[in-house]
């Protein structure tokens, strides 16, 4: 069997993905963006391309990159890829908030950079994409988990493409495009394939499989994880043909939206089943502090997605919309990567400084390099932050958002000071602590300098010869 | 009387704990089968909780170096396996 091993650049793109979050709190807290701003306006993209790409996406790049290969039990392919395509992605966001910041008037750096970001950016996506389907299809039969991971990448391509199209557009390139409107209808279904389908139907796809292994849980059955793929892909395809329409000249009318999300929420909802049953049915009873921190991300997946198309379906004002949005980005997804992270971060961790002491003698648990309950403290600050962010958006409350959005930031802060803390093996009592030449370094694991023993060998070798 | 090998060899192994769960590869039903010949040569069949853990290979050094710590051990093979797949029922009750 061949052997999963760390990923090397994980770290990296963990690393770059708080910073965005703090920043994208911090513009919050600022002001700009909505609701000071249009849901449409320049200000506003910034703050959303920087959670979406910069915070969400490089946090599930860097995950996939471990947890692909240990979950098809194949070796990551084309491993000398990851930093490229994280430089790729940085430069490509960085060009993009330049860009829009060009469009609302702040600079006056050439508009031109948004075709350059969007090349930046689907370069960048390419390469990973280029890793993650290469590793996910040597490996057969291709799993359901595979078919999560496989669709939730055919929507980034699609939400990039659809990008960059915009892109053009709005830096006056869009001429080829002719009489074809893309904007703003395409937005909700760029947004949609984005969130729901990337960042969402992934999430699902591979939270079914984490939380077996974390809670000790039986996999649930096939049949019903079936389902959730069914509806969420039927939601996705709906929110394709919404981001097609006006390429075939289909006018699917204003309303059309509440298809796909529809049955998004229906893929939720027995999702939200699923999700309970393992809770319940673990073996493992005490809940570490990741499984903990992604309870509240559930609820607000329950509560957001089921909202969203009732939302949309009866024309409610924009607010609510937002706040549903802002519920599902930064309560779910948002939530669900932080908690996580304690939990990636910690197992990598572990395994690069304390694997190879397996069985030798005393070593610490993986839980042991988490601070609790202070780290507890931080996500009910995040999480305080989220609710009440929610109900100053729904509320129309522009000033009270942004107040909200403290604690959001303290927590997160806090969080990223106890992961850089677990990196140094901080709670680890001295005896227990490696040399410090060997201890992890922050960005960067150690994957190909300590060897690990091959476990695709039948046997081990005499160990008292 | 010295008791089996392979009733020595389980109780050594009881000292290889999991780094997730605090509890030995025993308790969480990772071993699978362990046999011995009259010469000392001990064959332990094991297996992780999901298919490819990071850990596997580290656990397999592992249970062999505490296999091999006994006295009248003369070798061990161990063997990593997924047939039948573990799930959490065959981790012992607390």
């Amino acid at each position: 069997m061949p052997m999963a091993s760390l990923s090397r650049w994980t770290m990296s793109y963990f690393a770059a993905a708080l910073g965005f979050l703090l920043a994208a709190e911090l513009l919050v807290i600022a002001g700009i963006g909505y609701p000071g701003a249009g849901l449409l306006e320049p200000a506003t993209l910034v703050v959303v391309h920087v959670v979406a790409i910069g915070w969400l996406s490089l946090a599930m790049a860097g995950a996939l990159l471990q947890f692909v290969p240990v979950l098809v039990a194949r070796p990551l392919a084309f491993p000398g890829l990851a930093l490229p395509a994280l430089l790729s992605l940085l430069s490509g966001l960085l060009l993009l908030c330049a860009g829009f910041a060009s469009l609302a008037g702040w600079t006056d750096w050439p508009v031109a950079l948004m075709p350059l970001a969007a090349l930046a950016l689907l370069g960048g996506f390419l390469l990973l994409g280029l890793m993650l389907v290469a590793t996910l299809l040597s490996a057969r039969p291709v799993t359901l988990f595979a078919r999560f991971v496989l669709i939730g990448l055919g929507c980034l391509l699609v939400t990039v493409i659809s990008g960059a199209t915009f892109a053009a557009i709005l830096s006056g390139r869009g001429d080829w495009l002719g009489e074809i409107a893309l904007l703003p209808a395409g937005l909700p279904f760029h947004a949609l394939l984005g969130f729901g389908g990337w960042l969402g139907l992934i999430a699902f796809g591979v939270s079914y499989r984490l939380l077996v292994m974390f809670l000790m849980a039986p996999e649930p059955p096939a049949r019903q994880v079936r389902l959730v793929l069914i509806f969420g892909g039927l939601g996705l395809g709906l929110a394709l043909a919404g981001l097609l329409a006006p390429l075939a000249d289909v006018g699917l009318g204003a309303g059309f939206a509440v298809a796909p999300l529809g049955a998004l929420a229906l893929a939720s909802a027995f999702y939200g089943r699923d999700i309970l049953v393992l809770y319940r049915a673990r073996r493992r009873k005490a809940l570490e502090i990741n499984m903990l921190a992604s309870i509240p991300a559930f609820a607000a997946l329950g509560i957001g997605l089921p909202l969203l198309p009732v939302v949309t379906a009866a024309d409610a004002p924009e607010s609510w919309l937002a706040a549903s949005v802002f519920l599902l980005v930064f309560g779910w997804l948002g939530g669900l990567t932080l908690a996580q992270l304690m939990k990636i971060v910690s197992f990598m961790t572990w395994l690069e400084t304390y694997a190879s002491r397996l069985g030798r003698g005393p070593a610490p648990r993986v839980g042991d390099l988490v601070a609790m309950p202070r780290s507890g403290l931080w996500f009910m600050l995040y999480y305080a932050g989220v609710a009440l962010g929610t109900v100053a958006l729904a509320a129309g409350l522009a000033t009270a958002f942004r107040y909200a959005m403290l604690p959001a930031l303290i927590g997160t802060a806090g969080i990223a000071c106890e992961l850089m803390r677990v990196r140094r093996l901080s709670e680890i009592k001295a005896e227990q602590r490696p040399p410090f030449h060997e201890f992890p370094r922050l960005l960067l694991a150690r994957a190909e300098e300590r060897r690990q023993p091959h476990a695709d060998d039948r046997t081990a070798a005499n160990p008292r010869a | 009387m010295s008791a089996p090998l392979e009733r020595l060899v389980e109780i050594a192994l009881r000292d290889v704990l999991d780094p997730e769960m605090g509890r030995s590869v025993v308790d969480l039903g990772l071993i699978y089968a362990i046999a011995s010949t009259p010469e000392g040569k001990v064959a332990i069949t094991m297996t992780t909780t999901t298919r490819g853990c990071p850990l596997a290979g580290f656990l397999k050094e592992a249970v062999a170096v505490a296999a091999g710590a006994i006295s009248g051990v003369t070798s061990v093979e161990v063997a990593l396996t997924y047939e039948p797949a573990w799930e959490p029922a065959m981790i012992a009750a607390e």
